[in-house]
């Protein structure tokens, strides 16, 4: 044992002791520390009720060098589905057809609807901010208010050429972060965008692209976070240090 | 432990904090670095994935980096996240304050555009009435300029334009490919000169403080570098009345420390710097402390097709390449409806076409897409923006960081100056298009929020005047000699160029002269 530990071992003792003079009782009595035999040094170093030994230290080193072993993980979205929750029976309907629509099934890929964007988008829109959402539900609303109102049914029930009716007059080109401004045009051009990007970076599109032999799509260089740390849940740590004043020591 | 006094004490350890380490360690003094963030892992903090494996398909997680335009879900977690450091500004006067907090600064980000300032920025005033200038000029910067683009590797064209000064390049003897010679050879015909970019090449794919500069004081052995450390103040010396040291605050545990110096250099980013400067009730006898903000719109710009190209009938050499043309307005004659001017970076693709740009949707969308392939030309403004006293940051005790540190309220809007000069700029582009036989698919007049490009500069500028600036010509604070800001809040008006280069340089140059004033006893 080396000198370090067993100062530690002292005070391990002297803390034992404190605690058999009665300041402690309880839990500690019951309770007590595990066998020296089991314990590491990193834990020792945080709770000098433990012990340590040399079986203790080599096995935190054999931990160290241990590499993970490689078990296959699935993504959930290949064996299960999410429930639509957010938008309305109505909207979400005239979400389903607008996706049918703005992105069919091509030779190689399967449709928007294939590929769960309806059921992503719901999800998606659900937990975004409220700006985004009224965008959403007041495009389907005028969506299908467009369609009743030009061809008689609801956009749900519209054949493509009455979708077209509803959709084409609205879609623009545009470029960078610069959507169209003017409300409902800009809920076209951005649903366009969301439906795409939805589907093209779904599970069943990386599926087919490996099916028909092309490399996986999308990949890139994602950063984790990084060194996260405990910042966003321990607050002010100096102000609530500020030393009690007179009054209150009084 | 006892403490310690440090000799150099750098805060912030992007481009400019490491250029000062570079310079002032290969010299023999110690420094002592600290950064906000953690240390960077490249090897553990980073992987290639596909995106269909991210939790929200490449979407980001909902609403968590409103103003980082260029945040993706494969990056997010590399920006700072603003519920643990907030900033306001109101809702008429947007501004994305975007940030990096990990050792290294935004640098491992940084574009690497490379340009030189000109007399035209430096002397400004001088030409056309508006600001003040610089009290350094472009010959007093000229051989740290070489210095410094010869760390980045450089590599650009000599062109020999007054607006757009030459460097020490790695020559750029590519020719242009065919789209981008019918473009230049239209812009020569109206007097707008199209010429080759200029960027840094740096190493292994990166031209950052952390592979250029941060090695070379490491090498020295006289670097100590201290992550995590989120300066709150930097204190001062109650009898002599100068800057003796920090209060940090270890970004895990929120325990507070201090550390003596005997010299202080902050490096910490334009706006983190005067926040830092504010919150400490320093270096402001002048007043301009925290006005005069600027930056370069971006955003906006024109999407054009090459018609020649589509259909996969592009011959070999027609599509690809870049170009770079530099401010040609207010130089010899004067626009109407604004000053200064803007810079066009020009995009020629050989690759997909973006479908946003196509108003088409389901199998004619494909249809098209396949059809343009490979013939995109785009280009995109980088525009002066004026650095008004209006323009100003201040404190908010209102509302305080994660760490309990008082917040800053970003006051700062374009005007008529820079809509006239993105209307120029579309129009122009969009007639050299044109008259290169291009179709001009979109337009886009409306640029960025301020803050976008990340070039964001002044607050803190130099003056030889006590009464005008923060520092003087050497990035030394009038108020406290042993106190230099080496980045670019110390920017008198912002030019058009990417200003990483100068920072650099002006670093190089105060550093330079830090030391010599040190070994002279005079700090």
């Amino acid at each position: 044992m080396k000198r370090r530990d067993f100062v530690k071992g002292l005070a391990v003792a002297t803390v034992t002791a404190g605690a058999a003079a009665g300041q402690q009782s309880g839990s500690q009595a019951q309770n007590p520390p595990p066998a020296p035999n089991a314990t590491d040094q990193g834990t020792m170093a945080v709770q000098p009720s433990a012990a340590s030994s040399s079986r203790a230290r080599s096995r935190v080193e054999e931990m160290a060098h241990f590499h993970t072993p490689n078990i296959p993980v699935t993504q959930p979205d290949l064996l299960a589905t999410t429930d639509a929750r957010y938008f309305t029976a109505v909207r979400y309907a005239t979400l389903v057809h607008l996706c049918e629509i703005l992105m069919p099934a091509g030779d190689d890929v399967p449709s928007a609807i294939k590929a769960g964007t309806p059921e992503f988008l719901d999800f998606y829109i659900g937990a975004s901010p409220a700006d985004q959402q009224a965008m959403y539900n007041d495009g389907l609303d005028r969506l299908n208010a467009d369609c009743l109102k030009q061809c008689s049914v609801p956009f749900a029930k519209a054949d493509a050429k009455q979708a077209d009716s509803v959709i084409r007059p609205h879609l623009r080109g545009w470029m960078n972060d610069h959507p169209p401004r003017e409300g409902h045009v800009r809920f076209i051009n951005l649903a366009h965008r969301d439906i795409r990007t939805a589907t093209i970076n779904s599970p069943a599109w990386a599926i087919a692209a490996e099916a028909s032999g092309e490399r996986t799509p999308g990949v890139g260089l994602y950063w984790h976070p990084i060194d996260p740390g405990i910042q966003t849940w321990v607050s002010h740590a100096v102000e609530q240090a500020t030393p009690t004043n007179k009054h209150k020591h009084a | 432990m006892a403490q310690k006094k440090v000799d150099v004490l750098i805060i912030g350890s992007g481009h400019t904090g490491g250029m000062a380490a570079k310079i002032l360690t290969e010299k023999g003094i110690s420094c002592t670095m600290l950064d906000a963030g953690p240390m960077l892992n490249f090897e553990k903090d980073r992987e290639l994935k596909p995106v269909n494996e991210l939790p929200y398909r490449g979407f980001d997680a909902p609403g968590r980096l409103p103003h980082v335009f260029q945040a993706s879900e494969f990056n997010a977690n590399f920006w700072v996240d603003e519920k643990t450091s907030p900033y306001y500004h109101p809702p008429e006067q947007p501004y994305n304050w975007v940030r990096v907090r990990s050792v290294g600064g935004r640098s491992p980000v940084w574009g690497r555009q490379s340009f030189r300032l000109s007399d035209y920025e430096f002397k400004s005033k001088d030409h056309d009435g508006f600001g003040e200038n610089w009290p350094v000029s472009l010959k007093d910067l000229a051989p740290y300029y070489s210095r410094v683009e010869e760390i980045f590797r450089v590599t650009g064209h000599t062109d020999g334009l007054p607006q757009y000064p030459d460097g020490n390049f790695i020559e750029d003897k590519s020719p242009w490919s065919g789209a981008m010679q019918r473009f230049v050879d239209a812009g020569k015909k109206i007097g707008v000169p199209v010429t080759k970019p200029r960027s840094s090449l740096g190493k292994d794919g990166m031209a950052a403080s952390l592979n250029l500069l941060l090695p070379d004081a490491v090498a020295t052995g006289k670097l100590t570098m201290i992550p995590n450390a989120i300066v709150r103040q930097i204190t001062v010396d109650k009898n002599t009345g100068l800057a003796d040291g920090v209060l940090f605050i270890d970004r895990h545990s929120h325990r507070e420390m201090k550390l003596k110096a005997r010299v202080v250099i902050v490096a910490a980013g334009t706006l983190e710097t005067t926040r830092l400067l504010m919150l400490s009730e320093i270096c402001n006898s002048s007043g301009a402390l925290g006005h005069y903000l600027t930056d370069q719109i971006y955003g906006a710009g024109i999407i054009c097709s090459v018609p020649e190209a589509r259909d996969g009938k592009a011959p070999h050499g027609l599509m690809g390449g870049g170009a770079l043309i530099p401010r040609f307005r207010n130089l010899e004659t004067k626009s109407n409806g604004f000053l200064r001017g803007y810079a066009v970076n020009v995009s020629c693709s050989n690759g997909p076409f973006d479908s946003r740009t196509l108003p088409f949707y389901g199998k004619e969308l494909d249809q098209k897409l396949e059809s343009y392939n490979g013939s995109g030309f785009s280009t995109n403004i980088m525009g002066e923006t004026l650095g008004h006293y209006e323009n100003h940051v201040t404190l908010n005790k209102q509302v305080v960081d994660a760490w309990g540190i008082p917040t800053l309220n970003i006051y700062t809007k374009y005007t008529a100056n820079e809509t006239n000069m993105t209307k120029d700029y579309i129009d122009t582009m969009a007639a050299m298009a044109e008259a290169a036989g291009f179709e001009v698919m979109v337009k886009n007049y409306e640029f960025n929020p301020p803050g976008y490009s990340i070039h964001e500069q002044g607050t803190a500028r130099m003056s030889d005047d006590p009464k005008k600036g923060v520092v003087n010509k050497w990035n030394q604070s009038h108020d406290m000699k042993n106190l230099f800001i080496s980045d670019a809040s110390v920017f008198v008006c912002a030019g058009w160029q990417n200003p990483t280069i100068t920072m650099c340089a002006l670093a190089m140059r105060a550093s330079e002269y830090l030391a010599e004033e040190m070994r002279k006893g005079n700090v």
